[in-house]
């Protein structure tokens, strides 16, 4: 764990400068370039909220800032997994000649999703504003549940990486079950409303068992409804996410040096 | 003239008594355990034995600071493989490798270019992941911007360059930014005539100072003959001989010219 710090305080400069130079190489030649980071998420959450707010009908308060909570906090999720499957074969290059620590890799990215979420949040505190949804304090508990959501998030992203390095068609798998994950954690739905009477105990599990569903449903609480988080729930996630770094972290140190002889 | 005034130094840091910058001791290397499969595979294979593939069997030896030692064998003696594990890219299977706290790099082209971004921030990406701070970077740049002498494009992004020019840029990064241990594989030759020619003197300029250890690996005898104190004759992962050029070279080549009749 201390070789972890150690490595974090002397490849921090390079992941951040990393992270930067990537973000400025997705937009160097679009058209639209940076205005895509703002276009992408506005759009979804359009589609949502017509699919869901006016196709099916529902009694949501503010139905389009939560749907945009929601896809925020999901966006982030299904990133650090997506991406981190394929890091080090993606980044052959680098991992066959030159020794860095790999969850630097890993770090870096989560720099360049952490920036899109940073986005993401400003338009969802316009769209709040827009829609007249009371602020109050209560809205700043959303810092240590944005901790506790990329702790988890970082945790399973190591082990995928690790895990994705040798096997092939993990990415496969992984697509499904963030599928299954996007459905389950209504994004675009309230799993309250839906199903809060009909299977209280269902409700129960879904918002509990899910890691991804109980950050938005305590973000939605915090932001839109001025009602504190659970915080029992929050340090139950946080140490999860505490042990899955840790285990991670020691996968990685044990296994990152023969990564050069499989890819 | 120039080689007696070479014994002379030799002896005079004999008498000093050996002030040792790499010491590699009883190293073995195996390729195995992680191989790149599918989930099914895997689940297939369980139990099954793996199978291993040994690339350095018990190899020892030393290298004096100031000293440049050549490594020569035949493909696949594990040439590389032992370059890229004294950089600290693998780790040894068993056996150890003493840097005594000395800095070192393996010199490879591009490692860490980000092709859309301009020349001058690829000097700082590469440079960071080969260990350098940004301010030591800052220092060099613009040595490393004359050496490379590619003009304007410095200031343009990397894929329009052509082939010669990425090149130039890279080794000029790599040579520049020195370490005191250095890691050559194959000595580059890039560029026009002019600029193979330039590369090349800096090249025996960086290896030839007294402080710098030089490791090279190479098939071009002459370029070993003509740059290296010691040679180290790799065969099948193990030490054949070790001594200086004009003992081991003839070996090698009456054993290549065997080999060559015998096929």
């Amino acid at each position: 764990m201390k070789k972890f710090f150690s490595n974090i305080k002397k490849y921090y400069k390079y992941a951040v400068r990393s992270a930067k130079a990537e973000l400025k190489s997705e937009v160097a030649d679009s058209y639209l370039n940076w205005m895509w980071w703002i276009i992408e998420p506005f759009c979804f959450m359009l589609i949502y909220t017509f699919v869901f707010g006016v196709v099916f009908p529902n009694n949501t308060k503010y139905f389009a800032s939560f749907v945009f909570v929601g896809q925020t906090a999901w966006e982030f999720f299904n990133r650090m997994v997506t991406g981190s499957v394929k890091l080090i074969t993606n980044n052959r290059d680098l991992v066959t000649k030159v020794y860095i620590p790999k969850y630097i890799l890993l770090l870096s990215k989560s720099f360049t999703y952490l920036f899109k979420m940073g986005i993401s949040l400003i338009i969802t505190f316009g769209l709040m504003i827009f829609q007249g949804v009371p602020l109050s304090w209560h809205i700043l508990f959303f810092i240590p549940i944005l901790i506790v959501l990329y702790v988890l998030s970082f945790g399973v992203g190591m082990l995928l990486m690790h895990f994705g390095v040798t096997l092939n068609d993990l990415s496969n798998l992984t697509n499904i079950v963030l599928r299954m994950i996007f459905y389950l954690s209504g994004i675009f739905y309230n799993i309250n409303e839906r199903l809060g009477k009909k299977n209280p105990t269902l409700c129960f599990f879904l918002l509990r068992v899910n890691p991804a569903a109980f950050c938005m449903n305590e973000l939605r609480k915090v932001m839109l409804y001025a009602k504190l988080p659970s915080f029992e729930g929050l340090a139950v996630w946080l140490i999860i996410g505490i042990m899955l770094c840790a285990f991670g972290v020691h996968v990685i140190h044990k296994n990152e040096n023969s990564y050069a002889k499989v890819i | 003239m120039k080689k007696t005034k070479k014994k002379e130094t030799v002896t005079k840091k004999v008498e000093q008594a050996k002030n040792i910058a790499v010491t590699v001791d009883n190293l073995h290397i195996t390729y195995r355990g992680l191989k790149k499969t599918s989930i099914r595979a895997s689940w297939k294979n369980m139990g099954d034995k793996v199978e291993t593939y040994k690339a350095l069997r018990g190899v020892s030896f030393e290298v004096e600071e100031g000293k440049i030692l050549g490594i020569i064998g035949q493909n696949g003696a594990g040439k590389s493989t032992m370059l890229r594990a004294i950089a600290g890219i693998f780790s040894p299977d068993t056996g150890s490798i003493d840097l005594h706290g000395r800095t070192i790099s393996l010199l490879s082209i591009g490692v860490g270019f980000n092709k859309k971004l301009t020349g001058k921030e690829n000097i700082y990406l590469s440079g960071m992941l080969l260990g350098f701070s940004e301010e030591e970077i800052a220092k060099k740049e613009k040595e490393i911007i004359d050496f490379a002498d590619i003009g304007d494009f410095i200031k343009k992004p990397v894929k329009t360059y052509s082939s010669g020019m990425y090149s130039k840029l890279a080794f000029a990064i790599t040579a520049i930014l020195e370490t005191d241990i250095m890691l050559i594989d194959e000595v580059l030759s890039v560029g026009d005539a002019k600029f193979k020619e330039k590369s090349y003197n800096k090249m025996k300029e960086l290896i030839s100072d007294t402080h710098r250890t030089v490791i090279i690996v190479s098939h071009s005898l002459g370029t070993i003959k003509e740059l290296c104190d010691e040679v180290l004759w790799l065969e099948k992962g193990e030490v054949v001989m070790k001594g200086t050029a004009s003992e081991v070279i003839p070996k090698y080549e009456e054993f290549m010219g065997v080999e060559g009749e015998k096929k």
